[in-house]
């Protein structure tokens, strides 16, 4: 029972953090940004190339980081600002034409073949009953860190309540003297490093490689839409769900239902059980679990 | 090198009438479908597993296109109450639901390595006239599939969709029933899109979920956007454009003696830069969508 | 001419805690041409919306044509005859002006032939002309004018036959010169059998066009009379006067 919760937590961590990314920039610039997902990829192999460079591997993160939000906010202004004013469709196509570009370069530059940071190997640990890896746990803080560190800021700092107003009425927020296009610049910086370091969390915990992204993309829409795209917190909340549906459909003994003694679903059900709640939760709520939004007519 | 060109043609002819369906639904009725590879692989399995039970091609096709109209009335549900980004990712998510479906059902499927041995389409021609036929087969029913197209959008009803499309709270004021407007250009293009997988099944003679990534269906995307969004002439030749660039680049690793990464890496540039270049600086595409004259 | 076309039975309606229309109820009879008035807020729009199938009411019953249309969506009510426009006509980039008319017509042409193709065609030109949009037929319809739009607008809702038309503020923002030949316009069109129902602000608009007008305030019906008797109705004035001796006040 602990190995299922700890497994758990380990998946919630795995799509929390692009979660949150995603769902924070969606409240500012209303299309699915598909390109994020890319975005984490970015961050952890920036942060291995900087770790070969000869730095210590936090200081290898951070400035990954920085620089993942910047490539985000340069997207944002030379493409995606663009392409939204041809419409949220338009955008979301423009955001999987980066994504393939990035592939692109993420294939030319590190190759085919997975990779790891060049990490101190420990111990499997036993926390009461499930066995977790320092760099699991190591992981896990990253992410409960940076969920306070975010809620912090959004509820309490003048920088989070000028993102909320532009969030709820831009017209009205930009009549209050708020520069719009800044606060969301700065969220898009936001999101990308939220990203960059969620895939630096993935990397940590095993394996990087290009493929990174595109596994975790539906998952972690999932997540997003589950929490209501826009709601920040609801996205870790979406990514618990997830975290949970997935690891029951791979370890509840099917077999009493058919008469066998054992019957387990394959690995590899554990993401379309993601797929399959975040089709349900769009045909149920188009808008997602928590968020009231009214429909214009 | 011949026989290369006519295989070449054959695919080109293939993604033109996945491209030519997929301009129904994005072109004429806006629907963003990311999951169009799932219509093509109904026809595919649909062909596969009448093969594998010995029930003949009929069966096969009749089996694929009615898996596809299925699905696509399943998708015409769905975008009843979505706008059409999220149905976009609701629609990649069955895509991928099923995909994962065909991996792992090897009693239905075949699972990951799928199905093989399938009968070539005049298969007992000799050499060069057996894929010859099949390429004319392939642009013979292309031309069909595009005069289908062109008529369907050309008429009325063209403008209906268009007005769907472009204003749907107009359209359904006016009395049009949004959610069967919908309904028919999906299953018409689910039709088009099986008869293809039907024809691609048997003309490479294997089927697998390998065949059914979502990266195909980007890959239909970039034809469509290159080609000229809405346009059918444009769908087709976006997707001889793509499909021909795209079966030279290999030629070109070996000329310059390149990785073999290269090429993939080469073929996601010109998917996604593609795609990218026309969205940003001609969104209309190739050949722009017609606007304005004669109508039926 | 007496046979009633619409008739709604204590509408109701609330946005979270406030409460737009509370019992509206009201009659129209064939070939009326009858106006909808009432101040800002007062739920005109919301009343609308919810003939038209646009928003659900949270109760009461709406009829038209002796048919209950109540829970209907859009598209059913406006088969039945009740035809809307809208207050911000917005029109489609990529199709013209005569491709939205063409358009605006539901009947397939399906066995129809040439004789049937001909006629829709003369009926386009004819609403063309009669509407002033033949000189920008070939023009995206987005690049109209706001006058413009909803003039296409009318004539788009014509097309589908409708015996009610429900035109949402057709005047607001058009040129004034455009809003007399409106007033002519919708008189031709209501000497053609077609019932008019009218939300307007504009009371000269009102008085040259209707024969009867209903008076919204803050969700309930305040008057059911003719046009020139508005200024006599005490509770007119007050829901409009109130606000405008109390703008005074404010500006004073």
């Amino acid at each position: 029972m602990v190995q299922f919760f700890s497994d758990v937590l380990i998946r919630t961590v795995d799509l929390a953090l692009i979660a949150v990314g995603l769902s924070c920039v969606y409240s500012l610039i209303r299309f699915p940004n598909i390109a994020l997902v890319q975005y984490a990829v970015a961050g952890s192999f920036l942060a291995l190339l900087l770790q070969g460079a000869g730095l210590p591997l936090p200081v290898a993160g951070l400035l990954a980081c920085l620089l993942v939000g910047g490539l985000a906010v340069l997207l944002n202004v030379t493409v995606f600002e663009r392409l939204l004013a041809s419409g949220s469709a338009i955008a979301m196509v423009g955001s999987l034409a980066v994504t393939m570009i990035l592939s692109a370069v993420f294939l030319v530059v590190f190759g085919p073949d997975s990779r790891r940071f060049d990490l101190d190997s420990h111990p499997v640990i036993r926390v009461l009953d499930a066995r977790l890896t320092v760099h699991q746990l190591t992981a896990v803080g990253l992410t409960a860190g940076a969920v306070i560190v975010l809620a912090l800021l959004l509820f309490r700092t003048t920088l989070g309540r000028s993102m909320r107003a532009t969030a709820t009425n831009r017209v009205l927020a930009a009549a209050t003297g708020i520069d719009a296009r800044l606060i969301t610049n700065t969220v898009v910086f936001l999101s990308g490093v939220l990203a960059a370091l969620g895939g630096i969390g993935l990397a940590l915990k095993g394996e990087m490689n290009i493929q990174l992204g595109m596994d975790v993309l539906l998952p972690v829409f999932a997540a997003a839409i589950l929490g209501g795209l826009g709601n920040a917190l609801g996205a870790v909340a979406g990514a618990v769900i997830i975290a949970t549906a997935e690891t029951l459909v791979t370890n509840v003994n099917l077999g009493p239902l058919v008469g066998e003694p054992l019957l387990f679903l394959p690995a590899s059900y554990a993401t379309a059980m993601s797929f399959l709640i975040l089709v349900a939760a769009l045909l149920v709520r188009p808008h997602g679990l928590f968020v009231n939004e009214v429909k214009r007519v | 090198m011949f026989e290369f060109l006519i295989h070449v043609s054959t695919m080109a002819c293939l993604f033109g009438l996945l491209a030519l369906s997929l301009n129904l639904q994005v072109g004429f009725a806006g629907l963003v479908n990311f999951g169009h590879i799932a219509l093509f692989g109904c026809g595919t399995y649909g062909a596969a597993i009448a093969f594998a039970n010995q029930w003949g091609p009929v069966a096969g096709l009749l089996l694929g296109g009615a898996a596809a109209a299925l699905l696509a009335l399943a998708f015409a549900r769905l975008g009843r109450n979505l706008g059409a980004d999220y149905w976009g990712i609701a629609t990649l998510s069955i895509a991928e639901i099923l995909r994962t479906f065909a991996t792992n059902e090897q009693w239905l499927t075949g699972g990951a390595q799928g199905i093989h041995g399938l009968p070539m389409l005049f298969g007992s021609l000799p050499a060069p006239w057996g894929p010859l036929a099949t390429l004319g087969l392939c642009a013979v029913l292309l031309a069909v599939c595009w005069a289908l197209c062109q008529r369907l959008v050309n008429g009325r009803y063209g403008l209906a969709l268009k007005l769907l499309r472009e204003e749907p709270q107009l359209a359904s004021s006016l009395g049009y029933d949004l959610a069967a407007l919908r309904r028919t250009p999906l299953v018409i293009s689910g039709l088009i899109a099986a008869v293809a997988g039907f024809l691609f099944a048997h003309y490479t003679t294997f089927v697998g979920p390998d065949q059914l990534y979502s990266a195909e269906t980007f890959l239909i995307w970039s034809m469509l956007i290159v080609g000229g969004l809405g346009n059918n002439l444009g769908a087709v030749a976006g997707a001889f454009l793509m499909q021909f660039l795209l079966a030279y680049v290999p030629f070109v690793k070996d000329a310059l003696g390149l990785p073999s990464e290269f090429v993939a890496a080469m073929r996601l540039t010109l998917v996604g830069g593609g795609l990218l270049a026309f969205l940003l600086w001609r969104t209309q595409g190739l050949i722009p969508e017609r606007i304005g004259g004669r109508h039926a | 001419m007496l046979e009633t076309i619409l008739s709604t039975e204590s509408i109701r309606k609330s946005f979270g805690a406030h409460c737009v229309l509370d019992g509206v109820s009201l009659s129209v009879r064939k070939g009326e041409i009858v106006g909808l008035l009432g101040p800002n807020g007062s739920g005109k729009s919301t009343l609308l919306n919810i003939l038209s199938g646009f928003t659900p009411s949270d109760g009461g019953a709406v009829n038209v044509d002796g048919h209950d249309v109540t829970g209907l969506p859009p598209h059913a009510i406006a088969r039945l005859g009740l035809v809307r426009t809208f207050q911000l006509p917005s029109m489609p980039h990529r199709m013209t002006v005569r491709e939205v008319l063409q358009a605006g017509c539901r009947r397939e042409a399906g066995l129809g032939g040439a004789l049937r193709r001909w006629r829709y065609d003369a009926e386009v030109a004819r609403l063309l002309d009669q509407f002033l949009l033949t000189r920008v037929q070939d023009q995206p319809a987005s690049a109209l004018s706001g006058g413009q739009k909803k003039l296409l607008s009318i004539a788009t809702a014509l097309r589908s036959r409708p015996k009610l038309l429900c035109l949402d503020e057709p005047t607001a923002g058009v040129h004034p010169n455009l809003r007399s030949r409106m007033v002519e316009l919708l008189k031709e069109v209501n000497a053609q059998g077609v019932t008019i129902l009218v939300v307007e602000h504009d009371m000269e608009f009102i008085r040259e066009l209707c024969g009867r007008c209903v008076v919204l305030d803050r969700g309930a019906l305040i008057a059911d009379c003719a046009p020139r008797e508005l200024v006599e109705n005490p509770r007119v004035v007050e829901a409009y006067l109130g606000k405008a001796v109390e703008k005074g006040k404010l500006t004073a």
